[in-house]
């Protein structure tokens, strides 16, 4: 006993540095696996408050960039509109997708994951596996819910992958982020004998019913064109700017319980 | 007893927000991650127990995460950098070298010690922490090049802010 309390004594100091490791790692590990992710450590009371605080400052330093981009995209809604309205001359309307307007209240771009904090929750109608949009396209999908909040796993995210399509040739390929540059992303499994120029654009395909169809997802840069490969791929600059969200959209699939079911009979 | 109580909240809060509103807004293309907030532990005395050092560390590291939601990665490595801080200390200096000193600042050693002491914490700190968030080797060069960037990078700033402080003391 005598031994043990001088052995104690003598390593105190490692004794408690492996201590405080283990609680570190234990808590790195239960917070890794993206659809784990606890929100807790997000989206609790304190950073929560400040979270959305700072991002009501940072609203409102930038209310004129604001004002012009929601002008920008009044008018592109209202120019559809009209062409809606000459197209169908009826009410009932049966549309696949509904949108949640939502507010980006944290947001991270240079970790190898990063996830996205809205204020829109379950109370809102908001589900995991929903996609998230902007103006300028996709911007990524939610995977937790608390009763206000969400986190959104943003396509800056080594986990993420998107399924989008040429919007030339409709071929249909992999988008996934470079991992470094929250500008770019790469375009995986293009079939070598595709010819791909830069300025190309990709759109999502509506697969994955989390997007609808036809949302800009970005255009290519570059091509590695290594002739011996069957598949190629490409460079890609994203469309949205995900230093600058601020106003996102809940992408709700009205119909996805229908679809599911379809898909678990199977 | 008491203006050295106050100081470090000073410092611990000072960092706190130089590191979440400054820090964490830089970046260059994605590969510069500067972190200053370890500061606090290669500010504190020379002659402070290691377990407090540790539970310093511990503490502004959790402060970090809980502020960024990663709890315990940058927690992980404080405390590994707190651990090894002495270590650090008596390579670098010889015991009669340290008599009369109490901190390790600028001030009180030269620039060119500081610096190397700083840089040497600093490349433990943002290996540890760059592959506790890739967690896996597979992204093992690229966790090596942005340590090779950041670490000057963090150094000026430490370097810069230290300056900054110099009248806290």
């Amino acid at each position: 006993m005598y031994n043990l309390l001088v052995f104690i004594r003598k390593y105190s100091a490692t004794i408690v540095f492996v201590l405080l490791e283990l609680l570190c790692l234990i808590m790195v590990i239960q917070s890794l696996p993206y659809h784990n992710r606890k929100m807790a450590g997000v989206a609790n009371s304190i950073s929560g408050s400040i979270h959305t605080t700072t991002s009501n400052w940072a609203d409102y330093m930038s209310l004129k960039s604001e004002n012009e981009q929601l002008a920008r995209q009044n008018a592109l809604l209202l120019s559809r509109l009209t062409d809606v309205n000459s197209e169908y001359d009826t009410l009932i309307t049966n549309d696949l997708y509904t949108y949640m307007p939502a507010h980006v209240i944290n947001n991270s771009l240079d970790r190898y994951n990063n996830y996205i904090l809205i204020d829109k929750g379950r109370a809102d109608g908001v589900e995991p596996d929903m996609g998230v949009i902007c103006d300028q396209g996709v911007v990524g999908k939610v995977i937790n819910v608390t009763t206000n909040f969400a986190s959104v796993m943003s396509v800056l995210n080594s986990y993420s992958v998107i399924s989008g399509r040429f919007k030339d040739n409709q071929y249909v390929a992999n988008v996934v982020w470079d991992n470094v540059n929250y500008q770019y992303g790469q375009v995986r499994d293009i079939p070598s004998h595709l010819i791909i120029e830069k300025g190309d654009t990709l759109v999502t395909s509506g697969f994955s019913n989390s997007f609808p169809p036809e949302i800009p997802v970005g255009t290519i840069e570059s091509t590695d064109n290594d002739d011996n490969d069957a598949f190629i791929t490409a460079k890609l600059k994203f469309t949205t700017n995900f230093s600058t969200l601020r106003h996102v959209y809940v992408v709700k699939n009205n119909f996805q319980t229908e679809i599911d079911s379809l898909c678990i009979q199977n | 007893m008491y203006s050295k109580l106050i100081r470090n909240i000073l410092l611990f809060f000072g960092l706190l927000v130089m590191q979440l509103f400054i820090c964490d807004n830089i970046r260059f293309g994605g590969y510069v991650k500067p972190c200053v907030y370890i500061l606090f532990v290669m500010l504190m005395p020379f002659d402070c127990p290691r377990i407090k050092l540790m539970f310093n560390g511990f503490l502004i590291g959790m402060a970090v995460d809980i502020y960024n939601g990663t709890p315990g990665l940058n927690a992980a490595a404080t405390v590994l950098v707190a651990y090894l801080r002495p270590y650090i200390i008596s390579l670098m200096t010889r015991k009669p070298e340290l008599e009369g000193k109490t901190y390790p600042s600028i001030a009180e050693m030269e620039i060119k010690w500081f610096s190397i002491y700083a840089a040497l914490l600093l490349i433990i700190h943002n290996l540890t922490l760059f592959l506790l968030e890739a967690f896996s080797f597979r992204l093992f060069h690229q966790v090596l090049l942005e340590v090779l960037i950041s670490v000057p990078v963090s150094l000026i700033l430490i370097i810069l802010f230290c300056y900054i402080i110099k009248p806290l003391k």
